[in-house]
């Protein structure tokens, strides 16, 4: 018995000091880690609406209102939206105007085969999305014709799905959200 | 075993990969770019010379019952100490390699150098051992990519390497054409090992 | 969908869609190093269930009521470990006691179970946030962790019966042994591929 305390000894103060360690090395990199991933978002958000300043919005929904940095009007509205596609989540960013037609779209994490799904991120496919509405989110496989509708990539059918049911869900969702609190669209500058 | 042929046996002639055939979870999944590969080889390299070190220089005073215990410990501090500063320092590789970075604890080679060579050698020869198999990993890794990613892509390292006309043989980056690709390369090695 | 629906969902995208082997490269070594006889890839395949359904109670726990409220979710993989690495070792002492027979059958395959990455993996995956950012709960990650236990168990077993029948056949030699099996990997990868991406 006192043996078998004496090994869970030192093997409790291997784990210690690993812990110390790891506890350490965290306080070092968690606030860069936190860091990045806003940075990041920020400029993915600056990337799909130029010259703006962003206002995040927490409420049933999140979002962020864009302001033109000049005259301080509202440009749009940037949100992300993510939904499962072929081999995990595909997560998408997109920017809407006033008038709820998308303004541009930018996939920023997905895990799709590479070559097929993974091709969702290039200009290619996301630039056929700019000045759709929610209606013309459907996907040419689904009985869309483009141009009203997006064309799906060849081989990936269900990461083109993925991206374009998830943004028109989410962009239904934020129109609803705007409409029952017209003080978001309303509003021209000078806010708190 | 001097300095030198310590380091040197992990690259060809005892290559972790291709010889030992250990370590199979990272090289299959993490070979769809040389990028990948490299990122994943040099993470790997880090955490076995770590822990080489360090198990290495406690050997004498863990006793023999609890050994695996502790050098799963030890092992696990480093990958996470690599996980955390990898998503700190190269976000978009960290995101990439995705779940494969804590599982370098499992990764068998590191254990396996773990017994087989740290706990009974000096710390020089460790860590001779360590960048060795480190780098056997890595190169194994980076001749697989190379192959997927030239066949798969047309790129290497994202260099356009393939005639524009290429047409991509996409079956090379999924996971039946990571099985493939290491078969035949395992049966080349089976070859060149017979004319010796 | 009720219950048994959802459980049908998550059998068949677990045993099938998202192969621990072939879709995800999760456990490889056991696959290819226990796969040369039928009897022992059986013996490997229980154990592997066994330790990773409850792996993945013991890990969703700790994680759960430890880790997250005290904020050391950087501590994950070391806690991850070291509870798999004990967990294989209280099984193993309760297997030798209790039961010898299994015990016989069993015994040498656990201690390899530790530096299974399909079992480590099958934790880490039961606490990554789904798409839409929830978790599995404790009911859902332990079956989770089953049913890729016995996906895992299916792949190893047809890759034995193949590879039994395999010895018999003449072939070049440099590609007896590895290369080949990892060729039949890729062919059922191959196969597995036509599940993929399968919407229920």
């Amino acid at each position: 018995m006192k043996t078998y305390l004496q090994l869970g000894l030192i093997l409790l103060a291997f784990c210690v000091v690993a812990t110390a360690l790891l506890a350490y090395v965290n306080t070092l990199t968690k606030p860069k880690i936190e860091a990045l991933a806003i940075e990041e978002a920020q400029k993915a958000r600056e990337g799909l609406i130029p010259n703006a300043t962003f206002e995040e919005v927490n409420g049933a929904l999140t979002y962020y209102i864009a302001r033109d940095k000049t005259t301080n009007e509202i440009m749009g509205y940037t949100f992300t939206a993510a939904k499962n596609g072929y081999n995990g989540t595909v997560k998408t960013m997109a920017a809407i105007d006033k008038t709820f037609k998308l303004i541009n779209i930018q996939v920023i994490s997905q895990t799709e085969t590479p070559g097929l799904g993974t091709n969702s991120t290039k200009p290619a496919f996301t630039d056929q999305f700019k000045g759709k509405n929610a209606e013309q989110l459907v996907v040419d496989k689904d009985g869309g014709v483009p141009p009203n509708a997006i064309k799906a990539l060849t081989g990936a059918t269900i990461t083109s799905r993925a991206v374009t049911s998830s943004l028109k869900e989410q962009i239904l969702l934020l129109q609803q959200d705007l409409q029952s609190n017209p003080d978001a669209v309303a509003t021209k500058g000078g806010k708190p | 075993m001097s300095f030198v042929s310590e380091l040197t046996k992990g690259i060809i002639k005892e290559n972790p990969i291709f010889v030992i055939v250990l370590g199979m979870c990272p090289t299959l999944a993490t070979s769809t770019s040389v990028n990948n590969a490299l990122g994943m080889g040099l993470a790997a390299t880090f955490v076995l010379v770590c822990s080489n070190i360090f198990i290495s220089l406690i050997k004498n005073i863990t006793p023999d019952k609890i050994r695996i215990p502790v050098y799963v410990v030890v092992i696990a501090a480093f990958v996470s100490i690599v996980d955390m500063s990898m998503a700190a320092y190269v976000p978009a590789l960290h995101k990439s390699l995705g779940i494969f970075i804590p599982l370098i604890v499992v990764n068998c080679i590191i254990l396996g150098r773990a017994e087989a060579f740290a706990n009974k050698n000096n710390v020089l020869n460790s860590i001779a051992d360590g960048i060795g198999m480190g780098l056997g990993f890595t190169l194994a890794l980076t001749v697989v990519a190379t192959i997927r990613e030239i066949l798969g892509n047309g790129t290497w390292l994202n260099f356009k390497i393939m005639p524009s006309t290429y047409d991509p043989m996409l079956i090379t980056l999924l996971a039946p054409g990571a099985f493939i690709t290491l078969g035949f390369l395992m049966a080349l090695m089976n070859i060149l090992k017979e004319k010796k | 969908m009720g219950f048994f629906g959802q459980f049908f969902v998550l059998a068949i995208s677990a045993i099938f869609i998202q192969n621990f082997v072939l879709a995800r490269f999760l456990g490889l070594c056991p696959y290819l190093g226990v796969s040369k006889k039928l009897d022992s890839a059986f013996g490997m395949g229980m154990a592997v269930i066994f330790v990773m359904t409850l792996a993945s109670a013991f890990c969703y726990l700790i994680f759960q009521y430890l880790l997250v409220p005290y904020h050391l979710e950087y501590l994950q993989t070391l806690a991850f470990i070291l509870t798999i690495a004990a967990l294989v070792q209280f099984v193993e002492m309760v297997i030798q006691k209790n039961s010898p027979a299994l015990y016989k059958s069993l015994g040498v395959y656990l201690p390899l179970i530790t530096t299974n990455c399909a079992v480590l993996g099958v934790a880490i995956l039961n606490i990554t946030p789904l798409g839409d950012g929830s978790r599995y709960n404790f009911i859902w990650s332990v079956l989770n962790g089953f049913l890729s236990g016995v996906g895992f168990t299916f792949v190893l077993l047809a890759m034995a019966g193949i590879r039994e029948r395999l010895e018999m056949v003449e072939m070049p030699k440099s590609m007896r042994g590895m290369p080949i099996a990892l060729i039949l990997a890729g062919i059922m990868a191959l196969a597995f591929y036509g599940f993929m991406g399968m919407k229920i």
